[in-house]
């Protein structure tokens, strides 16, 4: 019988699955993936981790927890360095696997290689997915193999969000599943910017996304654009920022702010997240300064409310009609 | 050009000893206070990280006084300190003030290559005046770390309470107006006999502490509400882990030392994750292995490569059997509620060590 694979359904889980899944079908594993977040996921990593840690790490846990309950053969936690080359990913990804092992006893092997594309070859992190490769028997050139075509799916799912699809419809749609269809009836146009973890799960972000949409506003959100043009509003900074997806936050909050092609943007993000208290602080100053298009904020925690949300959504949305109504007259 | 630059420990003394030497006038912040705490929180992130709320609050209290240029230290990542200055900057324009910020990228993130760098601001200055105020200030900065070590032993010990403060802190300022090499030298060696003459108590029990975690918070005793000294008066000597001198000898000494580190978190901690995340489980495991009574990990809210070193101390403390505890700072860390803990902690440690003895 081939052996289990869990893979947790937080952080980076919204931007790779494809890949993951791919190699691991690729060098004969079977891919466990833990439930959507629900209140018992959430409480338990509350429960198991540093309290001062950020919201997605603390759902993370609690997926890692899920996943030791399903009593998978391995659990994949990768030590995500860099996806780009010259740019890092947050510390806590740096150190996830060190962190997870020390928080949660009694885990079944963990599969913690390094991705790490800091120095623009794949050569690196090539030979970590041959590290796994033979964890399963497999010879280097069947892991290579597993490893072309897990990263030709990855550009396939890739795609699919440069089509306009969310993350969470891209994943849908490239596992062959079908979307419900929407009704186009859409008369707003509202960018939100976040760290995918933070807005694709429905439970922590209280599906802010599926609220925007029912309250008539098309979402927009940083994966959906091509990378030249984030690279286009990154360059109105004076230095370029060195986590490759605070960069994205940042250039598309400045190529929306400058194209001014929809017409309100949201920035979600999560409780103690450090590298988002620069951004926001950055995107909230420049888009203050130049009024051009409305701007506003929204903090996740693990107290959040679903009322204080949709209120706040509401009036965002109440004054973006306004504006338009304003500018018609 | 009035310089001015966020305090960062013993930093500030050598900052301020190569202006000068190079004839550059420069406008000290003033010492950090509550205030300069409330200006920098008003005007920062909430969950921006404690050190930045207070260089805020110090680039414009010197702002204030008349300074019209910051010096501020880069790089590139991945912990968020490398970005400090491009949104401080952006504060304090929104805040109306008109300054110049040079912010200086050391290409490989030493304090060396950040020293290199910044004179290449500094053009008209001639090379030789310039190594030689800096060569004197490092050794200024030197004496100064050596005497803070010496500190937090001796004080734990002291008979008249207060006293080896007093002396301590008269001759810090002694040696930031120290002229030359010589004079360096016989300050320290005074103040440590003075020190070391009012330092005669002795313990059957005598505690051993760690200060492990963020650089700022260690190097910062306004910011970590002098937490030597709170240790020091409950009777305990303290070890502090970081010392910017410890970063400023040539890099021959570098290497080994990161590998060190490495060794000692092996197990624990595999890579560097940004800041001094693996410099806290390194010198967790190190001092354990020392046989320390407990460690004390400091770390600002929201810091992110301490808050997975906290998560991995945890364990380290578990394995090693030795009490650790994580003080998380900003800005509303009570004096109350937070010396009490000290106490208790330090309580915890009598206690281990007496049931050791029974
Ligand atoms: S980027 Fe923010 S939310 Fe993501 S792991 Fe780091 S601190 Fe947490
Ligand atoms: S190490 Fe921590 S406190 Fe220091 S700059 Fe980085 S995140 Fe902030």
């Amino acid at each position: 019988m081939s052996k289990t694979v869990g893979i947790p359904k937080g952080l980076l889980y919204y931007d790779f699955y494809p890949m993951w899944k791919t190699f691991f079908e690729g060098v004969g594993a079977k891919v466990v993936v833990s439930q959507d977040t629900n209140k018992k996921i959430l409480d338990e990593g509350v429960k198991n981790c540093v309290e001062d840690a950020c919201l997605p790490v603390k759902t993370y846990v609690g997926h890692v927890i899920n996943l030791k309950e399903k009593n998978v053969d391995y659990i994949f936690i990768p030590r995500i360095v860099s996806v780009e080359r010259k740019k890092y990913l947050c510390s806590k990804f740096l150190g996830l696997p060190d962190f997870i092992k020390s928080l949660i006893g009694d885990l079944p092997p963990i599969i913690d290689i390094e991705i790490n594309y800091y120095k623009n070859n794949d050569e690196f992190t090539q030979k970590e997915f041959i590290k796994v490769g033979r964890m399963f028997g497999k010879t280097e050139d069947q892991s290579l193999k597993a490893y072309f075509e897990a990263t030709h799916q990855q550009k396939k799912f890739e795609s699919l969000l440069k089509k306009g699809l969310t993350n969470l419809e891209a994943l849908k749609v490239w596992e062959g599943k079908n979307l419900v269809k929407e009704e186009s009836n859409y008369d707003l146009k509202i960018a939100v910017i976040a760290h995918p973890y933070d807005i694709m799960d429905e439970y922590i972000s209280m599906g802010i996304i599926e609220k925007l949409k029912n309250m008539g506003a098309q979402v927009y959100t940083m994966e959906m654009l091509e990378r030249d043009l984030i690279l286009e509003g990154a360059s109105m900074l004076s230095k370029e920022m060195f986590w490759n997806y605070e960069r994205d936050i940042l250039g598309a909050g400045l190529y929306f702010l400058k194209q001014k092609n929809v017409d309100g943007v949201i920035m979600v993000s999560a409780f103690g997240c450090g590298p988002n208290s620069m951004t926001e602080e950055l995107l909230e100053r420049i888009f203050k300064r130049e009024k051009e298009v409305p701007f506003m904020l929204i903090t996740i925690d693990e107290h959040s409310g679903e009322d204080g949300i949709m209120t706040r959504l509401e009036a965002f949305t109440d004054l973006l009609r306004f504006n338009k109504k304003a500018v018609m007259v | 050009m009035k310089i001015t630059y966020p305090h960062m420990g013993s930093l500030n003394m050598i900052l301020k000893t190569m202006f000068e030497g190079i004839g550059v006038e420069v406008i000290d912040p003033p010492p950090s206070t509550n205030k300069t705490l409330t200006l920098g929180v008003r005007n920062s992130h909430e969950f921006a990280c404690l050190p930045f709320k207070i260089n805020v609050g110090n680039f414009i209290e010197a702002l204030d006084r008349g300074a019209d240029t910051i010096i501020m230290l880069g790089g590139i990542g991945p912990c968020r300190f490398g970005y400090y200055g491009q949104v401080q900057r952006e504060i304090l324009k929104d805040l109306g003030y008109d300054f110049k910020m040079i912010i200086v990228d050391p290409p490989h993130g030493r304090l060396i290559d950040f020293l290199k760098e910044l004179a290449s601001h500094f053009p008209n200055v001639d090379g030789k005046t310039a190594l030689k105020s800096f060569v004197f200030a490092v050794k200024k900065m030197i004496a100064a770390d050596k005497l803070e070590k010496f500190l937090l032993k001796l004080r734990a010990h002291e008979d008249n309470p207060g006293v080896t403060t007093k002396i301590y802190e008269e001759y810090i300022k002694k040696l930031e107006k120290a002229q030359d090499g010589k004079e360096v030298d016989k300050i320290v060696s005074e103040a440590m006999k003075k020190i070391k003459e009012n330092a005669n108590v002795r313990r059957k029990i005598q505690l051993k502490v760690a200060l492990v975690g963020e650089i700022y918070m260690l190097l910062e005793p306004f910011t970590n509400m002098d937490i030597s000294k709170s240790l020091n008066e409950l009777g305990v000597e303290v070890t502090k882990t970081e010392y910017l001198s410890d970063y400023l000898i040539n890099s021959a000494f570098k290497l080994p030392q990161r590998m060190e580190f490495k060794k000692n978190a092996r197990g624990y901690l595999e890579r560097d994750i940004g800041g001094h995340g693996l410099n806290t489980v390194a010198n967790t495991v190190k001092y354990a292995k020392l046989k320390y009574d407990g460690v004390i990990h400091i770390l600002p809210f929201t810091c992110t490569p301490e808050i997975v070193a906290q998560g991995i101390i945890a364990k380290v403390s578990r394995d090693y059997n030795i009490p650790v505890m994580s003080l998380v700072y900003d800005e509303n860390t009570g004096q109350a509620g937070y010396q009490t803990r000290l106490e208790a902690f330090v309580d915890l440690l009598y206690r281990k060590r007496l049931d050791v003895v029974v």
